[in-house]
């Protein structure tokens, strides 16, 4: 074989791309790009004038043209708008608009903030967690012992104290009824604050998760690292707790459960893997049965940072860390319905935090405390956004705060 | 081979040193498929040859005030690419040789074989050798140069070269025979 043979051979063979490679790689190095001059002193700091804005303009137009007209331009003429856009200095607080609509719910270092579709926001008071209600009227919000049920406004409607403090309140789809945990166990009340009663004295730190269909019905993980079913009306058993199904062992590392929105299906997150317990409906008995479980493949050496199931598709998104001598990378994937070959949205250099899906199901919000900001990914075709300066957006008044993270993303 | 003439790419670097992002992304465009089609020869993996030249450029970016832009700029990226895929090849070599049994979990399909036996047969060699291989005779810097690159003995390049060169050339002259 002749060197110049090689060289050829080298240079024309074709090479698998992964789909929006170079595109994924432009915004990340932009980001870091845009931090970068974040911290170089502004020429107005300086005492110097400023760049003039019309001559960045021209630049910008200048690279446009040059890129449009380049050989590479046909590549590159899809995302060439997302290049000059992300390029330009991130606004401030940076959160003007929730890119795919909806409501969502984030708790911050001060409590939870309701944000409006038009990125407005309002801090519903000094509880240390909450979740939406179904359609979004309430919020279940927790703080010590004391369970509430706050308007969206901030108005609060009930409260109970409970024996011990109270945990991950989730609202049933119907809205009538609440399942928390106190403690160690697991309770249910109404939606309107009575007939609150025991499920579980003794369950795992996960937040359980109600059927959508059927039967109001609730998913918990016991101390035992079992996966049970909760019918959720008392009195059907002697003790006088809800009637109660096992199923399989989900595993003392489960820190999350989710149940589909066609009820098929539960996932289950922990650090080392993603799993998909089957359920069926059994309409004759009105219950749920346990079917198949299966594992989701995992890229290799990674490990699972947070998971969530599409709300009206079977697609899982999940988020992953990779450790590497060279620093943390993580990655953002959504498995298919044939769970076989997840599709890679994202990849990154450090620590992306939770994944939540828009109530559409066309987007996802990733938060990446690393750099400051969350990540609107949509699942087919569209732009990406990056939205900066999420820390800022919700310490008021200046005052540092960590990374809040999103609680819910509410509603269709 | 230059793909930007040195001047054009030297006011780029001078740009994105004084705060032009849009400079940076032309800098990006200009060098991102040879850095990835690099990264991907050494590492044979879309994925990770992906992240290695995101890397790659990651750390131009935090490296460009100390830039010498006197210097031409693709050396010095194709210097951190390959290098990290050359970590990136090894780790996984021997990820793969201690711990294929140990995983409890399904492993992802393997990437689709594309290019035929050229990529199977420098798939075969060790990381080290198509490093400099890749070096060589994609991105064709000279033997001097390489070794600079992966901070080396000019003779440990020239024999990994060589070596590499050979059970290439094998496998083409084994491919001739077989297809005569």
């Amino acid at each position: 074989m002749r060197n110049d043979s090689l060289n050829r051979a080298l240079r024309e063979i074709p090479v698998p791309v992964a789909d929006q490679a170079e595109r994924r790689g432009l915004q990340v190095v932009e980001a870091a790009y845009a931090e970068r001059e974040e911290r170089q002193p502004s020429p107005v700091r300086d005492g110097r004038p400023a760049l003039p804005r019309l001559a960045l303009a021209l630049g910008i137009a200048t690279l446009l043209m040059a890129l449009l007209l380049s050989p590479a331009g046909a590549a590159v003429r899809d995302w060439v708008g997302d290049v000059v856009d992300s390029s330009a200095p991130e606004p401030e607080p940076g959160l003007s608009e929730t890119p795919g609509g909806g409501h969502l719910l984030v708790q911050s270092a001060l409590g939870p903030w309701v944000v409006q579709p038009d990125g407005s926001r309002r801090l519903l008071g000094h509880y240390e967690e909450a979740s939406w209600s179904p359609r979004g009227l309430f919020v279940a919000a927790a703080q010590g012992r004391d369970l509430s049920a706050v308007e969206p406004d901030g108005t609060p409607h009930w409260s109970l104290t409970a024996a011990a403090r109270v945990r991950t309140p989730r609202w049933s789809p119907s809205g009538y009824r609440i399942a928390y945990r106190s403690g160690r166990s697991l309770r249910i009340v109404a939606g309107d604050g009575r007939g609150d009663h025991l499920v579980n004295p003794a369950t795992a730190p996960v937040a359980p998760a109600w059927s959508p269909v059927g039967t109001p019905e609730l998913a918990y993980v016991n101390a035992e690292g079992q996966l049970r079913i909760a019918a959720s009306e008392k009195g059907a058993s002697r003790s006088g707790a809800p009637p109660d199904m096992a199923g399989a062992v989900a595993g003392r590392e489960t820190r999350q459960i989710e149940w589909g929105a066609d009820g098929r299906l539960i996932l289950e997150v922990s650090p080392a893997g993603l799993h998909l317990q089957g359920m069926r409906l059994n309409k004759l008995e009105g219950r749920s049965e346990f079917r198949r479980r299966t594992a989701l493949a995992l890229p290799a050496g990674a490990t699972v940072v947070d998971a969530a199931l599409a709300p009206r598709r079977p697609l899982v998104a999940a988020v992953f860390t990779h450790w590497r001598s060279a620093g943390t990378r993580s990655s953002v994937v959504v498995y298919g319905p044939n769970r076989r070959e997840p599709r890679r949205l994202l990849s990154v250099p450090g620590s992306l935090g939770e994944v939540a899906w828009s109530p559409a199901g066309k987007r996802l919000l990733v938060a990446w405390p690393g750099a400051n900001q969350w990540l609107f990914l949509p699942i087919g075709r569209g732009e990406g956004r990056a939205v900066a300066g999420i820390s800022r957006a919700f310490a008021p008044g200046g005052r540092k705060s960590s990374f809040p993270q999103v609680e819910g993303w509410c509603c269709p | 081979m230059e793909i930007e003439s040195g001047g054009n790419e030297r006011r780029l670097v001078r740009e994105a040193q004084a705060g032009s992002g849009a400079a940076m992304a032309s800098l990006y465009s200009l060098h991102w498929r040879r850095a990835y089609r690099a990264a991907y020869l050494v590492v044979h993996d879309a994925a990770a040859a992906e992240d290695v030249a995101q890397d790659g450029f990651l750390a131009a970016v935090a490296a460009l005030d100390r830039f010498d832009r006197r210097r031409p700029f693709g050396p010095w990226l194709h210097r951190i690419v390959v290098n990290r895929a050359l970590d990136w090849a090894r780790r996984e070599a021997l990820r793969q040789k201690v711990a294929r049994e140990q995983s409890v979990f399904e492993p992802l399909p393997p990437p689709e074989e594309v290019g035929g036996e050229m990529i199977a047969a420098l798939k075969e060699l060790p990381p080290e050798q198509r490093a400099v291989v890749v070096l060589r005779h994609l991105l064709e810097y000279t033997p001097g140069e390489i070794a600079e690159m992966l901070e080396l003995p000019r003779g440990t390049v020239n024999s990994r070269l060589r070596r590499g060169l050979d059970r290439l050339r094998e496998a083409a002259e084994l491919e001739t025979e077989v297809g005569r």
